[in-house]
């Protein structure tokens, strides 16, 4: 399983294009480093100061009104996130069928499950890598140019629910993205899918909320579904009825998750059946 | 368990028993792959040949334990096929007939996943990846991509996968396949030498009968999804000795009914006036002439049946398929 998930990880920094993306990801966290650095460490004016934070919205503490910094930070990288996975289902998933190469894996001394796990692995620390572990950086960065210990003790929730949402996004997105990898194996197809999947639904959602004035509609859009999972995890929302909406979200993404994975594992054999 | 409990005799009779099925059927929905296959082989070099469909790919994927038999039963390297899929893998080395490249990957790369795959330590992998790719040639190219290698190298570099792990058995499935009349050469010669080195077992699927002629000394048949005739190649050519393909103009005359009352075998008539027979055991070829001449039949073709495997594969599928239709 380890060995798969580091030779698809090798396979994505190998190709030229994906660094670009990688620096988009990279540039994210060292504005966000800068935007703790400036205000925890310079001797800016207040209204400077209240200037960056309506900018990135950003809050180190759990009680505060405003939104959590280390959230907003997860959301924004998680655009970048997307367009890799668009990018990379057909490298790490689609050759191997294309290719036929999942007899050669399956032939060796692994099971399907192996198989399927390694994949998984190697979707989910693309995402762990621009998403939980810069939001680890941020959050003990914080630390260090404030109270040190006081502020991490004080707020271990945030440090829970960096680790809980980030758990969400690799689970949801690694599941997705394999499954439809498998199914679709090229690039393009895979790529135009995927971006439609996340934008498609959601115009749809907004529409009809708009036009049926019913608020559960929006739960149409798998993105904010996952949005408002990560404010569940991090206790603030930006209305009182997404609270509610929350649950429900946890429950569809749930719910496409778990059938993504099913057809995943139907999907993944090493004998095609020719008639 | 997957080695034998019982006493060493035991050990040694199994040992030599590479595989031994008993009435293994496998479906696929409404479509039969295989029939009650009942099969003993023994360790050695093994070609398994038959034509698009016959059921050969399903047969290497039950043994590789990839795919369960729908019924029926039976062991390879003395372990049931039914019960040790994963451990009986890491016996054997298989060889895909695809691609089966991991894209960007480089060769050394490519082969010590394989040994990865197999459960070896990742450090033991990758030695045994750079020793295996110097023994069948690539040693020079080891650090290239995959996309770089030729359509030869790369059927080498599949094979040097196969052997990352020094596997007991190899199953390879169409090794010369797309390669130029060299590169088959060259990798039927690479594979001539690992036999006679480490005297592994091999069990080669194939179109090409003249690839199994020349590396196996046994034969599996396979057509339909059943065992057409499977043996020792040796038995089967012998068998052709006193036997002749006769061409004969003048189809009235009764030639072929005075031919078999007088103690010859008509094996295969694919003409009226063409046939593979067997003279009787005291005939010579001139006897054949002179019963011709009693029945004003002229012979305008006599070759004698240096039976090659391609023929017999032939005539094997070719009745199965008439008696089939019939």
């Amino acid at each position: 399983m380890i060995s798969i998930a580091r030779v698809a990880l090798i396979q994505v920094l190998r190709r030229k294009t994906y660094w670009v993306l990688l620096g988009l990801g990279l540039a994210q966290f060292i504005m966000f480093w800068s935007v703790i650095y400036a205000l925890t460490q310079l001797q800016l004016p207040d209204q400077v100061k209240q200037n960056i934070l309506r900018e990135f919205g950003f809050s180190a503490q759990m009680d505060e009104q405003r939104d959590n910094g280390y959230m907003v930070f997860m959301e924004r990288q998680s655009v970048v996130v997307m367009i890799l996975l668009a990018f990379s289902g057909s490298l790490l998933v689609g050759s191997d069928f294309r290719q036929r190469t999942l007899p050669f894996y399956l032939s060796r001394r692994i099971a399907k499950r192996h198989y399927i796990a390694g994949k998984l692995l190697a979707v989910s620390s693309l995402i762990l890598f621009l998403t939980v572990i810069p939001a680890l950086a941020l959050f003990v960065e914080y630390g260090a140019f404030t109270s040190g210990l006081t502020y991490w003790r004080d707020n271990w929730r945030i440090l829970v629910a960096v680790l809980a949402y980030g758990g969400v996004l690799c689970l949801v997105n690694s599941v997705w993205l394999v499954s439809l990898s498998a199914y679709l194996q090229r690039a393009a197809p895979i790529a135009i899918i995927w971006s439609s999947l996340l934008i498609m639904p959601g115009r749809l959602g907004e529409y009809l909320w708009k036009a049926s004035d019913n608020e559960y509609w929006r739960l149409l859009d798998p993105w904010r579904d996952m949005r408002l999972i990560g404010q569940l995890f991090f206790g603030k929302f930006r209305k009182d009825f997404d609270r509610g909406l929350a649950w429900w979200g946890l429950l569809l993404i749930s719910a496409i998750t778990i059938v993504a994975f099913i057809a995943l594992v139907r999907r993944v054999r090493a004998v095609d059946v020719v008639e | 368990m997957c080695k034998p409990s019982s006493n060493q005799t035991k050990w040694k009779v199994l040992s030599l028993v590479l595989l031994d099925l008993q009435n293994l059927s496998r479906h696929f929905g409404q479509v039969q792959a295989l029939r009650e296959v009942t099969l003993r082989l023994e360790t050695g070099t093994i070609g398994l040949v038959g034509n698009n469909g016959a059921g050969k790919s399903t047969l290497l994927k039950i043994l590789l334990g990839l795919l369960p038999p729908s019924s029926g039963s039976g062991t390879i390297l003395g372990c049931d096929i039914r019960q040790t899929g994963l451990k009986l893998r890491g016996r054997i080395g298989y060889m895909p007939e695809a691609a089966a490249t991991v894209p960007l990957l480089k060769g050394v790369e490519y082969v010590a996943l394989s040994g990865d795959l197999y459960g070896m330590p990742f450090r033991d992998a990758r030695r045994r990846a750079h020793e295996v790719l110097n023994y069948v040639g690539l040693g020079e190219l080891r650090y290239r991509r995959l996309d770089e290698y030729s359509a030869g190298n790369l059927q080498r570099l599949k094979l040097a996968a196969a052997l990352v792990h020094d596997p007991e058995l190899l199953l390879l499935d169409e090794p010369t396949n797309g390669l130029d009349p060299a590169g088959r050469l060259s990798m039927l010669r690479l594979l001539e030498d690992l036999i006679a080195e480490t005297g592994k077992s091999l069990i080669l699927c194939t179109h090409l009968l003249k690839d199994v002629e020349r590396m196996c000394t046994q034969v599996v048949v396979l057509h339909q999804g059943t065992i057409a005739k499977s043996g020792p190649i040796e038995e089967m050519t012998r068998a052709a000795e006193n036997r002749y393909e006769v061409h004969w103009r003048d189809a009235s005359s009764d030639f072929l009914s005075r031919f078999r009352s007088s103690g010859g075998t008509v094996l295969h008539q694919s003409e009226l006036s063409e046939a593979l027979v067997a003279l009787p055991e005291t005939w010579q070829a001139k006897q054949l002439f002179e019963l011709a001449a009693q029945c004003g039949t002229v012979i305008t073709r006599l070759r004698e049946d240096d039976d090659d495997l391609e023929r017999l594969f032939m005539r094997l599928t070719a009745k199965e398929t008439k008696g089939t239709q019939d």
